[in-house]
């Protein structure tokens, strides 16, 4: 009961990792070939379970051994039925070859489109680290490039090109709604093609195991009409909105004092580390610490004073914060649209 | 029969051993929520009023970082982040005096250099205090102690991945710390 | 170009005449290089920076029996990259780190201390010096000497009585800057820039009023054109220079706020144009990955007026740099013949291994070769100006780049070359060396260092360091090299004795034929030399030479600051190749004053 209800549940929910549920052509041609592999294999499957027990119903209609027959003739040669089975095994063992050689054609042309090496609309270099994701926003003027982490924005219809890289060990990136996997490698760059029709949050996880929080290294996809896309990018553009009440005043002084100002940046405060997520729009995501928590100013909080209780073993370190600026902090975080 | 049991035994102790190797250290990656900043009482020389040498009383918590591998590792990772190789390179020094030699100007203990690294010291050393929480100022002392050879071998990090300034930590020869920094500069070591 | 060459071709041949007669084609510009006078009151000597002097009491014929008068210890075994600057009848020069100002008397025997002016800088100030904790020396001017402090503060001393008149701090070592230049007075102005470019800091260059202390005007290196003080006078003469707020688009968003571009090498002054030359350091982070674009105006050479430090034109020598090529080095201003016209220049030897000479009224490019082996560029497009790159030297980050040419101290540093009248060649003591690169992320934290970057440099090609070379400005091409064992990392001082001195890391101060490049005279002082040969005349009207010894600096921290040369990336690389150093020198303070007996 709960095993049926259960995907009727996750398929209302659009952020369910579903590769059979495609929103992007390459997501498509996937499931296409998904869908006919199982047709037709499950098509011949079929068709020898029912030979195989039409023949174990029907039995072998074997004529007695005629009088005075050694136990040998029984073995003996038919030339006539001999050539009928030759026939037989010969026409089944074209078709599984001509099957294979289909199959293996249409993975291969698939493949290629897939991966076929394209540089067009919009490029953002996605690079994996133990364990969230770095994105950075390419463009040919300097001063258009747009940092953030864990989600990653796209305009619909338009073809995005992912440049993969990766800082310390291998990840893969993985959005089943919309595309296959593609490793992140360290030292090497692989180049992966979105292209998202419908509009959507689309959930992604990495999908090569990559340390103690692999499974909590997920990221978002937000499709959004170009004109949304834009907005967005230009918000992301901006310096850090400034604090607009005494306590993200306090929180945002108390950020430049505490650990946080070592490894994060906030563009437009004198807090400029590389090593965590740029925090400039923090407040704009929907999920914190790489798709494990929904972003509230509780779940900052939490994370914030115990992140290893949250993913144990990840590098942001437990900073002792008194509770009034924890809340601050919380506060400004959560301010930063 | 007898033969059998026994290889079966020597076979469970082989396989003890193996197993017991996993679990080289035990990570401690939860330092309490709620506990506060480690106060060692060290002295920066060995010389006391009195007939007594200078009174240091320490927690003993170094020997648990210094025989840590991950710890070490760590704190490689943040002696990086936070820019301490600007300074010091790996160990080699530039606008900040090196780490891997024996000579230690403000002590070479590794509750010294959690005083130093958290206080700052009055020659261009910044205090960190506030800015790097204790444990990982503690992970960073304990990497420290690796460079010039003062922690095992067999948990100081291995070589790097990619530019090799000098051999591994856990291949530098250990060089006991000598307090004082003004000793003659020596000629090449 | 041909053209070019031709001409290039009848003045080497009119050079090769009589002896190198005095080029007629090549003279500095009289009012920024005035007529001898025997003093010698500013590191450079004049506003020109030819660092040549008309003194020609010592000469070819008898240096050889040149020996030393008095020596004084100044108490500080670090880097002495000040000059010894004589003015009236005293000699002054600046220590390194804690930056003790001395005077000493020079009518009386020994020339004994005629007073001391401790300025007390701020301990913590050495902890934000990247490459030493040096001073590149005083400056005198109108009864005042002028000097920076390694803490940010700009002090003017009265230069009989040694009494503070005014002291103006304007850097902060907790944002990473310090001032390690010797500051340039002119017109009543005192100029001086900050240092930190590996400290993420912000660069500027400032004018202070020479009576008061009080700003007069500011100018940043990166930003907004209001505060880089780009205007409507701005007529740069590349296209890739022209455009709006250059200074913020050419970053990613932001990153021009801790991007470098510090002022902290030489300043030069043409009178005739009203123009004050001043270059702008390396961008910051070394790791270029995190700075794409070209990152104006780091690494670009600045005209600016005066009086308003309203800029007139810019050049971006080196733009998007990738390996640490400051544009502090000096500008020498000359008035040349150039395809048959006379020009207005300045010549620069850059870091990034090309002498440009540049129209200094406009900006044009006129030529850049090469003066020192380089394989990672080839050469600047004269049409665009553009430095052209060889495309596979570029680092990314965590690969390992190997044999870069010329190095992150590039193909000659801060020290400065000489441009002597009697023999129109260019003297350019520089580095033959060359390095392996990794790029690192790197985090902004202020007041910690800000590089990201592993290096490890090496001997170049032929395995010495150092090179000085005469160079034949016309022609673009060499007359003779000095090879060295370590990197020249002295300046130079050219005579009308015809003779060119320099110091070696190694200690010995030396007097070479000025036209053929001969040893003719050394004398090995106490400890490396990085220091500015000075000359005068004493009030006894004998001709003087004075260096300061005391190895230091980027290249000799692996003394100075007592290295571990084990670690080959310690002092930011430079100690893979300097690990000898410490075989063949000891750190010191002390200066040498030689004279004829």
């Amino acid at each position: 009961m709960v095993a049926l209800s259960l995907p009727s549940v996750l398929t209302g929910c659009e952020r369910w990792p579903d590769a059979l549920d495609p929103k992007a052509p390459e997501a498509h041609d996937i499931a296409w070939l998904i869908w006919t592999f199982t047709g037709l294999l499950g098509a011949i499957w079929l068709a020898v379970v029912i030979a195989m027990l039409i023949a174990i119903r029907g039995g072998r209609r074997v004529a007695p051994p005629a009088a005075g027959a050694t136990p040998l003739d029984a073995l003996a040669l038919h030339p006539a039925g001999e050539r009928s089975r030759t026939v037989i095994v010969g026409v089944l063992g074209g078709l599984t070859a001509l099957t294979v050689l289909v199959l293996t054609g249409l993975s291969y042309a698939t493949q290629r489109s897939l991966f076929a090496p394209r540089q067009e609309g919009l490029s953002i270099l996605v690079t994996g680290k133990q364990w969230w994701w770095e994105l950075q926003y390419e463009d040919a003027d300097p001063s258009r490039i747009v940092e953030t982490a864990n989600e990653i924005h796209v305009p619909v219809n338009v073809p995005v090109t992912l440049k993969l890289e990766a800082s310390d060990v291998i990840h893969s990136l993985w959005v089943p709604r919309l595309m296959g996997k593609e490793d992140l490698i360290p030292g090497r760059q692989n180049v992966k093609r979105v292209f998202v029709t419908q509009p959507g949050v689309y959930r992604g996880q990495c999908a090569e195991f990559c340390g103690q929080q692999h499974a909590h290294m997920g990221l978002l996809i937000v499709a959004e009409p170009m004109a949304d896309f834009e907005r967005w990018r230009d918000r992301q553009r901006a310096e850090a909105a400034s604090p607009s009440s005494d306590e993200q005043q306090a929180g945002h002084d108390a950020f430049l004092k505490r650990s946080c100002v070592m490894c994060h940046q906030i563009r437009g405060t004198d807090a400029g580390g590389r090593s965590g997520p740029d925090l400039t729009h923090v407040g704009s995501r929907m999920t914190l610490a790489a798709g494990t928590l929904p972003l509230t100013r509780g779940s900052l909080a939490a994370w914030i004073v115990d992140p290893h209780g949250v993913k144990p073993g990840v590098d942001m370190p437990l900073t002792k914060l008194e509770p009034d600026e924890l809340n601050a902090i919380a506060a400004y975080l959560e301010s930063l649209k | 029969m007898c033969s059998g049991s026994l290889k079966a035994l020597m076979a469970a102790c082989a396989m003890g051993a193996l197993l017991g190797a996993c679990q080289r250290e035990e990570r401690d990656q939860r330092p309490s929520p709620v506990a506060s900043e480690t106060r060692e009482q060290v002295a920066l020389t060995t010389n006391s009023a009195g007939p007594s040498p200078p009174e240091i009383r320490v927690s003993g918590k170094g020997a648990k970082y210094e025989a840590s591998a991950y710890d070490q590792s760590q704190g490689k990772k943040y002696y990086a982040w936070f820019n301490c190789n600007g300074c010091h390179s790996n160990g080699g020094g530039g606008s900040g005096p090196p780490l891997m030699d024996d000579r230690w100007i403000y002590g070479g203990s590794i509750e010294n250099i959690v005083q130093t690294i958290r206080e700052g010291r009055p020659n261009g050393m910044p205090s960190f205090r506030g800015k790097i929480p204790d444990e990982q100022i503690w992970q960073i002392a304990a990497y420290v102690r690796s460079m010039s050879g003062n922690t095992s071998s067999d948990s100081a990090p291995q070589r790097n991945d990619s530019m090799h300034p000098h051999p591994s930590e856990s291949r530098t020869p250990p060089s006991p710390p000598v307090n004082g920094g003004t000793v003659a500069p020596s000629p090449s070591r | 170009m041909r053209l070019a060459r031709l001409s290039a071709l009848l003045i080497s041949v009119a050079l090769a005449g009589p002896v190198f007669a005095q080029s007629p084609t090549v003279t500095p510009p009289l009012s920024a290089a005035p007529k001898d006078d025997g003093q010698w009151t500013m590191p450079a000597k004049n506003f020109a920076n030819t660092r040549y002097s008309e003194l020609n009491e010592i000469n070819l014929s008898n240096v050889a029996n040149l020996r030393p008068e008095f020596t004084f210890s100044l108490g500080v075994n670090r880097g002495q990259e000040s000059p010894a600057v004589m003015a009236g009848n005293t000699l002054y020069m600046v220590s390194p780190y804690p930056n003790t100002l001395y005077a000493l008397d020079l009518t009386k025997p020994g020339a004994p201390m005629k007073w001391r002016y401790d300025p007390k800088p701020e301990q913590a100030s050495q902890g934000v010096a990247c490459c030493d904790v040096v001073n590149r020396g005083p400056t005198v001017a109108d009864g005042k000497v002028f000097m920076s402090t390694l803490d940010g503060s700009i002090i003017a001393v009265d230069a009989e009585k040694g009494t503070m008149i005014w002291r103006t701090k304007i850097a902060d070592i907790n944002m990473g800057e310090t001032v390690t230049m010797a500051p340039f007075v002119a017109k009543g102005k005192v100029f001086v820039g900050n240092s930190g470019g590996e400290y993420g800091v912000r660069g500027w260059i400032q004018a202070l009023d020479a009576n008061t202390g009080k700003p007069v005007w500011k100018a940043f290196s990166t930003g907004p054109d209001k505060e880089v003080l780009i205007g409507p006078d701005f007529k740069p003469f590349y296209d890739a220079d022209k455009g709006k707020d250059l200074g913020i688009s050419t970053w990613p968003p932001d990153a021009w706020k801790h991007g470098g571009g510090t002022v902290w090498g030489w300043v030069a002054y043409d009178p005739d144009l009203n123009l004050l030359y001043n270059g702008v350091g390396n961008p910051g982070p070394w790791n270029s990955a995190q700075r794409p674009g070209d990152n104006k105006w780091t690494n670009s050479v600045f005209a600016r007026d005066i009086d308003t430090g309203q800029a007139r034109w810019a050049y971006q020598a080196t733009p998007h740099d990738l390996f640490d090529w400051d544009g502090i080095n000096e500008s020498i201003l000359l008035d040349i013949t150039w395809k048959g016209q006379p020009r207005k220049v300045l010549v620069r030897p850059e870091r990034n291994g090309h002498l440009y000479v540049i129209d200094r009224a406009t900006g044009e490019v006129l030529s850049a070769e090469a003066y020192a082996y380089t394989n990672t560029t080839t050469g600047v497009d004269l049409k665009t100006g553009r430095l052209q790159r060889v495309g596979d030297k570029e680092p990314s980050v965590g690969k390992v780049l190997r044999d870069v040419c010329p190095t992150a101290p590039g193909a000659k540093d801060w020290n400065p070359s000489s441009f002597s009248s009697s023999t129109g060649l260019l003297y350019i003591p520089h580095n033959n060396l060359c390095m392996d690169w990794e790029s690192q992320e790197t985090n902004y934290i202020a007041g910690t260092p800000f590089v990201g970057a592993e290096v490890r440099m090496k001997p170049g090609p032929g395995g010495h360091m150092g090179e000085v070379t005469a160079w034949n400005i016309l022609e673009g091409k060499p007359a003779w090299v000095i090879k060295e064992r370590f990197p020249v990392w002295s300046g130079a001082l050219s005579t009308a004795g015809d003779l060119v001195f320099y110091g070696d890391m190694e200690g010995w101060f030396k007097a070479v034929n000025a036209k053929t490049g001969e040893v003719v005279w050394q004398f090995k002082t106490g400890s490396g030399i990085i220091g500015q040969p000075t000359t005068y005349r004493g009030p006894d009207g004998r001709q003087y030479v004075a260096i300061l010894s005391g190895v230091g600096g980027w290249s000799g921290a692996i003394v100075s600051g007592d290295l571990d040369p084990r670690d080959g990336t310690a002092a930011l690389g430079f100690v893979n190749a300097m690990r000898d150093l410490k075989n063949a020198t000891t750190a010191g303070g002390m200066l040498y004053v030689f004279r004829l007996p």
